[in-house]
């Protein structure tokens, strides 16, 4: 009887098998100080896996600002590592930087739209300065405009769009170079529930066709209509992290 | 650098500059000032520098013999000339010869002298002398005037070092004024860009944002500056080749005996020099603005 088998994996098996070895944001002890007394964040530890939905809620000031910007490498923290697909980012040089932020969308608060231009060129303006052939843009920026549902509106200017549909430009632009993560940082601040419900909806389809997606929000219905894994930050800490979560308040 | 992206560098450079206006317009207005100050005393540079060439070639001695003096006294002449350590030239120009010379430097108008051949003939015979070294001209003028059977001796005194004066004075001169304004030029390029980096504040950072590497960002900036620089350096070429040619046309008509420096030469080391310059000096500009106000 054969006890012992030695297995050849194939690609796809490899795939599957090593993608649980590492998590897709793995926050060890990260420590991040202003001067000596503005503590931002202090002793955070996350995991975020490859497809998870995640929302990070706090009151303002209260470190989610920071923390995406530790991630998308805007800051780098005083202390700890964080590792993202594996890699600790926080010893990378400057000039990787660039590299991980294409792996890395992101959607702010303000829209972030030039106004000269108009929606295609908008979103296409990402993928052009990363020296996207212009063949590949003219295909991937109409997909991503579908998706976000304003196809038809690819040749009106910013000025000419509704807030939500301004924040649904920046998602196109966010994602229109397949980015493994999607974060946004109060993506509906400026934006009336409706209009924030929509955004929300975006965002879990984008994440349903397999991007990680990490939104930090104080919108507490809509963190409570998605039932999906909540992160609190207060005070620069993480006070509760939990699965199918609803937004509590720490105070 | 792939030559999509040199054409979206280029691009992009271009659209500022328009945008810019003005800023721009100042920016190309003193390097153009700058390289044409700098051509135009080149220019003037060459010239008296071949003028001087000219000149101390053409350095002789003329010795205008005494018509009184016998035939003895002229061999002896001759023969002290000839042996003269110094010398390096004798050449005879006898009365008959001065006034064929006349006649044919006169040209059309050779009329004028009809009539003095022969005895009528009014000049004088005289000598051509070359030293070996120019230099010593005036020391030898002072011996041989005191030779037998000489009337007087002519020379260009005063001549070469006037003209050598004024070429390191005009060196001199070029050079601080340059300096000076070189320092402007750069100066408002850099100011161009920075503004050009205040107005593309926002889609700098996007750019950062969606991981555009730094040089990517870079680069238009640089491109603007190289083309700021680029079009301050071919005014001053144009100007200098349209003023040079009308100046060379002027002293052909008006000055038959200096000798100038071709047009086709100057506009040669023009663009040699110039456009290199104003291409430096643009980049310099906006090197100092990425380098202080671009964050990346």
């Amino acid at each position: 009887m054969q006890i012992c088998r030695i297995i050849q994996l194939t690609a796809a098996e490899k795939g599957k098998y090593f993608r649980g070895w590492f998590s897709m944001i793995d926050i060890r002890n990260v420590y991040k100080e202003y001067g000596t007394d503005i503590v931002a964040l202090k002793n955070i530890n996350l995991e975020i896996d490859r497809g998870e939905f995640v929302f990070v809620v706090g009151s303002s000031g209260a470190g989610k600002s920071t923390l995406l910007k530790l991630l998308h490498m805007d800051a780098r923290p005083t202390r700890g590592s964080i590792k993202v697909f594996g890699r600790d980012i926080t010893r990378l040089k400057n000039r990787e930087v660039p590299l991980l932020r294409r792996n890395l969308g992101m959607v702010f608060q303000d829209f972030h739209l030039l106004s000269d231009r108009n929606v295609f060129e908008n979103v296409a303006f990402a993928l052009r300065v990363i020296g996207t052939p212009p063949r590949e843009i003219r295909k991937r920026v109409p997909l991503s405009l579908e998706l976000v549902g304003l196809k038809d509106k690819a040749f009106k200017r910013p000025d000419e769009l509704s807030g939500g549909e301004q924040q649904r430009v920046c998602v196109a632009r966010a994602i229109v170079n397949r980015p493994a993560v999607l974060m946004a940082d109060e993506p509906t601040g400026n934006l009336d529930p409706n209009t924030s419900m929509g955004i929300m909806k975006l965002f879990h389809e984008i994440n349903i066709r397999g991007t990680t997606l990490i939104v930090a929000t104080h919108a507490k219905e809509l963190v409570d209509h998605f039932q999906k894994r909540v992160i609190v930050v207060e005070n620069g800490a993480v006070v509760s992290d939990r699965e199918r979560g609803v937004y509590i308040n720490a105070h | 650098m792939h030559i999509r992206s040199l054409f979206y560098f280029i691009g992009e450079a271009l659209k500022s500059i328009a945008r810019n206006g003005w800023m721009s317009v100042a920016s190309i207005a003193v390097v153009a000032i700058t390289l044409l100050i700098l051509g135009s005393f080149m220019v003037l540079n060459y010239n008296v520098t071949l003028i001087t060439e000219d000149v101390k070639e053409q350095v002789q001695i003329v010795l205008y013999v005494d018509e009184e003096a016998s035939g003895e006294d002229r061999l002896k002449l001759q023969q002290k000339l000839v042996g003269h350590p110094q010398m390096e030239e004798v050449r005879f120009v006898s009365r008959d010869e001065a006034l064929e010379r006349l006649k044919r430097q006169l040209g059309d108008r050779s009329y004028l002298v009809e009539g003095y051949e022969g005895e009528d003939n009014p000049l004088r015979d005289s000598y051509e002398l070359r030293t070996k070294i120019p230099e010593d001209i005036a020391i030898v003028a002072g011996e041989i005037k005191e030779y037998p059977g000489v009337d007087y001796v002519d020379y260009g005194s005063g001549v070469v070092e006037p003209l050598f004066q004024f070429t390191g004075v005009v060196r001199w001169m070029g050079l601080i004024f340059m300096a000076g304004l070189a320092v402007t030029a750069v100066f408002l390029i850099a100011h161009t860009i920075r503004l050009t980096v205040y107005i593309r504040r926002k889609e700098i950072m996007i750019m950062k944002y969606v991981g555009a590497t730094d040089w990517f960002i870079r680069w238009p900036f640089v491109f603007e500056g190289l083309i700021l620089g680029f079009i301050g350096a071919v005014i001053p070429i144009i100007i200098i080749y349209y003023g040079y040619n009308t100046a060379v046309a002027w002293a052909q008509t008006n000055i038959y005996f200096v000798s100038l420096v071709s047009p086709e030469d100057i506009i040669e080391e023009m663009v040699k020099v110039l456009l290199p310059l104003g291409v430096i000096l643009g980049v310099l500009g906006s090197s100092i603005s990425v380098r202080r106000f671009l964050k990346v």
